[in-house]
């Protein structure tokens, strides 16, 4: 595991945000907060987060509840916007895009695996697999489904295209909701605790696929609340009341 | 303080605020419905205001003109019972409208200014002096003639003369008002002098008596006295006409509106029945998405009746909302329809006005139909086991049932269709319901389209029958001899002249008429079954006759029967040799020859021959200026005739019937206006619920457009779903539609069922199921995905 000292913000708002780097890095955070207003009350989820990303690498998020984890996860794909600040992945300025071209953006270049697998219940686990490319419009349809199926069978379900998410174990829909995020054959997969609905020997399961795909280049970054699985990525990040205290 | 509980039942409804809104507005158009109800008790009070202001008598009597001074007057205004007496004298003749002339009566107001009974209000301008008269509001309303103040009406007058009479205002009376509506007759009116210039005859032709007690032996007995003391009146020889009795309540056209708001009550009905459907749905949907609240609910010790409290409160409160909206809307509504009741029939202006047990009943309804719509939802949902509810996702999962397999074969469609077809199955019960709301509209749609059609269908191929311009009517006192004929045929314009006669009969107790014509008739028949008669059956006078449809099938007549029709000389056997498609007089007539009819009349006092006249042209000018020189120059001859002009009489059945089918048209589309309500708030509630759906799909690249097409497909698949069952829906109302016109309003029509209207239906589907999407998708692909990922 690499470390990288990681400048943290001094004062409140008197930074000036510093130049994205040329694209060695993937992933660039620079001087970013994020506010969210609930009701009457201003929550600040990130204050003033700096944090490189270099591709090919294999990133753990943790911190306690509440941190800032997830939404330092939704301002790289891209979910949600910073209040202030620059986000550029893979060399795109994230927070001057429009909701449109980020949907655009996503679907071809991040790969999301989410907590509880958010699979479309209607949709078969082949169909599920090939959504992003039928939203992205890529290829003829014979050649999408020719991906989703493989992609299927690299995570080990190809005997269980047709099946419904309802007819699923956990680990499998987790596994449907990874192929699909192969869909792209994104740069960047972001896994908000992927592995936090399923038992261990499953999690383990999922984890190792997971470096399977970061051996053949993919660079993911993942946040989890176990300290075992976050050891076993290169390098992890620690974020607390919306700073990052290590890297 | 509040409890916990209560306040749930409140923020139930204030989080949700669009569910909120849409359950509340089709409540409210619900209640509203209800106000229909009210119609005819707040026209009859406005009449009754009328009846009272226009003093509007119980009994009237008619004589031959007797010329009666104050001591005649007071003397009968002392009979027992009777609190006062108002004489008047009439005129029926004709006035010219344009170049054409048309029935007229003009009635003879003693002192304007003080009437007794039967009051003629001066609306506007200023009662008539001498050589002046008031025109009716309604000769205008009616389009029959409008005339203001300054203006000229051209009577004609008992010598033939034409009388130019200046128009000094308008006037309004109950009865004569109701006089132009029946009849299309110009109603006009004037001083006893200016009557006696044009009848020729002075004196007053009828008395009109508002009595102390209006009972039937009270009536009797007043009539009695009032007999007694006309006898020995000069010119008094009886009551030429039976008098008229009004019973107490009871207003000229009160049986016309019952018969119209009794035809309103069944679309009514059929609104209030789609709402409640719609209502059920939405609180059906509010509840089953609450089964993990109330599994929570359940976990922290929450009892079945505790829980059932909370929905109950939340369904009294949606009630409340919609009541208290509903009413607003519902007085509002019932207004609006009696105020154009008023002034369309009555030519008043109906005072704003409420019921208050229709206000009971919308109140009623209102605050307990949403709760016992919920009952079934809150029933199933305290019923499920408490993990079940506790892991329940809100938003049905797929399934390998029958249905879902099939919509999951649907390939060929883009994704985005696939994905929109198959949340149609994802919540039965809701898709259902909304496609039966849609299908309710559709279906009431197709009828009330079906009942236009037929009624415009019919009324138009009626008079297309016709192969006469106008028909010229004789006494029988003096028929048209050769002379006269003569006159006819040589009156410039004439082109053909058919002499007819028609006479009422009864056919195996159904009423009917014979229409006694010629074998080479311009009437333009329609042989269903069977044939028309032959010349040589002509001149034989053969007992032959030609039924039509309606009276046909009423009394199970075949062509070869043999039948009996009662007439004015006893019965007649005929034999049936054809059955007719037309439906002149409700399809209740007989054509025989009419030279076989003279010679079953023959001997008895008959009606002269009536004339079909065709012109040389279709030309409305020509065909008034030949009718205007028929009359002037049989007239001129000694002979009595009238004349009917038949573009005259279709325009005025149009009209007539565009009443009837506009009204119609104007309740069926408030149905339809609660259907799509329906089917923008089961849009409304499935954009809600798949929020953090959108919300994934924009994640995984997803678009605007690709989540529009999502749910308008679903909302499209809905809206045919809909269609297709409203079409046998439609076909079943529009027989109901039919049969009411026939037992209710007494108008017999055909039943049709075009073909085109079920296309016009299926565009009007897919455009508004689009339409309603507009909103909620604007809403869902608005949010944001990170909000959209945290919306609960």
């Amino acid at each position: 595991m690499s470390t990288e000292t990681i400048t943290r913000t001094e004062t409140e708002g008197e930074r000036e945000p510093p130049a994205p780097r040329a694209c060695a890095s993937l992933i660039e955070l620079a001087g970013v907060e994020k506010v969210y207003r609930m009701g009457k009350v201003d929550y600040r989820a990130l204050r003033g987060v700096d944090l490189v990303i270099d591709a090919g690498e294999m990133v753990a998020v943790v911190g306690p509840s509440g941190s800032g984890k997830t939404t330092i996860l939704n301002l790289i794909t891209g979910i949600d916007r910073p209040t202030s600040g620059t986000v550029v992945v893979d060399g795109q300025r994230l927070d001057e895009m429009s909701e449109e071209q980020l949907a655009v953006w996503r679907g071809g270049n991040v790969g999301i695996v989410f907590q509880f697998f958010q699979l479309l219940p209607t949709l078969s686990a082949l169909e599920n697999a090939v959504l992003p490319l039928d939203f992205a419009r890529r290829g003829r349809k014979r050649e999408r489904f020719e991906r989703a199926r493989h992609n299927l069978e690299l995570v080990g379900l190809g005997d269980k295209l047709d099946h419904l998410p309802a007819e699923l174990s956990g680990g499998e829909q987790q596994r449907v909701a990874i192929a699909r995020s192969l869909a792209a054959d994104p740069k960047l997969i972001v896994g908000d605790e992927p592995t936090g609905n399923l038992d261990t020997v499953t999690a383990a399961e999922m984890f190792e696929l997971l470096e399977r795909l970061n051996r053949e280049g993919k660079t993911i970054l993942f946040v989890t609340h176990d300290r075992q699985l976050a050891a076993r990525a290169q390098r992890v990040v620690e974020i607390r009341d919306g700073v990052v205290v290590a890297s | 303080m509040v409890s916990a509980l209560m306040r749930k039942s409140v923020t139930d409804l204030s989080r949700r605020r669009s569910r909120t809104f849409f359950a509340v507005g089709t409540l409210a158009l619900a209640v509203a419905s209800i106000g229909i109800f009210a119609m005819p008790t707040l026209i009859d009070r406005s009449m009754q205001a009328e009846v009272a202001a226009g003093k509007l008598p119980d009994l009237t009597v008619f004589t031959s003109p007797l010329v009666l001074d104050r001591a005649h007057l007071a003397a009968l205004g002392a009979v027992p019972n009777v609190r006062a007496v108002e004489p008047r004298s009439f005129f029926e003749g004709r006035v010219y409208i344009g170049s054409r002339r048309a029935p007229a009566y003009v009635e003879g107001v003693p002192d304007f200014a003080s009437q007794q009974a039967d009051v003629v209000h001066v609306a506007s301008g200023a009662a008539p002096g001498r050589g002046e008269v008031l025109t009716d509001l309604q000769n205008a309303n009616q389009g029959l003639l409008d005339v203001g103040a300054g203006e000229t009406v051209r009577v004609i007058a008992a010598d033939n003369s034409l009388q130019r009479l200046r128009v000094s205002g308008e006037g309004r009376n109950l009865n004569g008002g109701q006089d132009v509506t029946s009849d299309n007759v110009v109603v006009l009116y004037a001083t006893p002098e200016t009557v006696a210039a044009l009848s020729g005859v002075p004196g007053y032709e009828s008395l009109a008596f508002r009595l102390a007690d209006a009972r039937p032996a009270a009536v009797a007995s007043t009539l009695a006295a009032v007999r007694r003391e006309l006898v020995g009146t000069p010119g008094f020889t009886g009551f030429t006409w039976l008098p008229e009795v009004r019973a107490p309540g009871d207003w000229p056209g009160k049986e016309d509106v019952q018969k119209f708001s009794d035809f309103f009550y069944v679309i009514t009905v059929l609104a209030l029945l789609s709402a409640f459907v719609l209502i059920a749905n939405t609180l059906t949907t509010l509840v089953a998405e609450q089964t993990s609240e109330i599994g929570m609910m359940k976990a922290v010790g929450g009892r079945r009746r505790q829980i059932t409290g909370v929905y109950v409160r939340t369904a009294l409160l949606l009630g409340a909302l919609g009541t208290v909206v509903g009413i607003g809307l519902g007085i509002a509504l019932s207004n609006v329809f009696v105020r154009y009741l008023g002034s369309t029939f009555f030519a008043i202006d109906v005072a704003f006005g409420v019921d208050a047990r229709v206000l009971a009943v919308s109140v009623l309804v209102g605050l307990l139909g949403p709760i016992l719509a919920a009952l079934p939802a809150i029933r199933r949902a305290v019923r499920v086991p408490l993990r079940e509810a506790l892991e329940a996702t809100g938003s049905a999962v797929g399934s390998q049932d029958a249905g879902d397999r099939l919509l999951r074969r649907v390939r060929f469609l883009p994704r985005t269709a696939q994905i929109g077809l198959r949340n149609v199955g994802r919540r039965r019960r809701r898709s259902f319901a909304t496609a039966l709301m849609v299908a309710l509209a559709v279906g009431n749609l197709l009828a009330v389209l079906g009942l236009a059609a037929a009624v415009t269908d019919v009324t138009h191929a009626n008079w297309r029958d016709h192969g006469e311009d106008l028909k010229l009517t004789t006494e029988s006192e003096r028929p048209l001899d050769a002379g006269g004929l003569q006159l006819v045929r040589s009156t410039p314009g004439v082109a053909e002249v058919e002499p007819m006669f028609d006479a009422e009969i009864t056919l195996a107790g159904e009423e009917g008429y014979v229409w006694a014509v010629r074998q080479a008739t311009m009437f333009r028949y329609h042989i269903a079954d069977g044939r028309w008669f032959t010349p040589a059956e002509e001149q034989a006078r053969a007992r032959v006759a030609v039924v039509e449809r309606s009276i046909a099938r009423a009394t199970d007549t075949k062509v070869g029967d043999t039948i009996r029709i009662e007439t004015p000389v006893g019965p007649v056997a005929l034999r049936v040799i054809g059955i007719a498609s037309n439906l002149q007089e409700n399809g209740t007539v007989l054509f025989v020859p009419r030279a076989t009819m003279r010679e079953v009349l023959h001997g008895t006092p008959t009606r002269a021959d009536d004339y079909w006249i065709r012109t040389t042209s279709d030309d409305h000018g020509l065909i008034d200026r030949t009718t205007t020189s028929l009359e002037d120059r049989l007239t001129a001859a000694g002979y009595e005739v009238g004349t009917e002009i038949t573009y005259v009489g279709e325009a005025d059945n149009v009209a007539s019937n565009r009443t009837i089918t506009t009204s119609i048209a104007v309740l069926g589309l408030l149905i339809v206006a609660i259907s799509m309500v329906g089917l923008a708030n089961a849009m409304t509630m499935s954009v809600i619920e798949r929020t953090r759906e959108v919300g994934i799909l924009r994640t995984i690249g997803a678009r605007s457009r690709d989540v529009r097409r999502i749910f308008a497909v679903e909302s499209l698949v809905l809206g045919l779903a809909g269609w297709l069952l409203g079409i046998p829906l439609g076909y079943l109302l529009d027989h109901v539609l039919v049969w009411l016109m026939k037992e209710v309003v007494n108008v017999d029509v055909p039943f049709t069922f075009p073909l085109g209207n079920v296309a016009v239906a299926l565009v009007g589907t897919i455009v508004l199921a689009l339409l309603v999407t507009l909103l909620p998708i604007r809403r869902a692909v608005r949010f944001r995905p990170g909000e959209a990922l945290r919306y609960a």
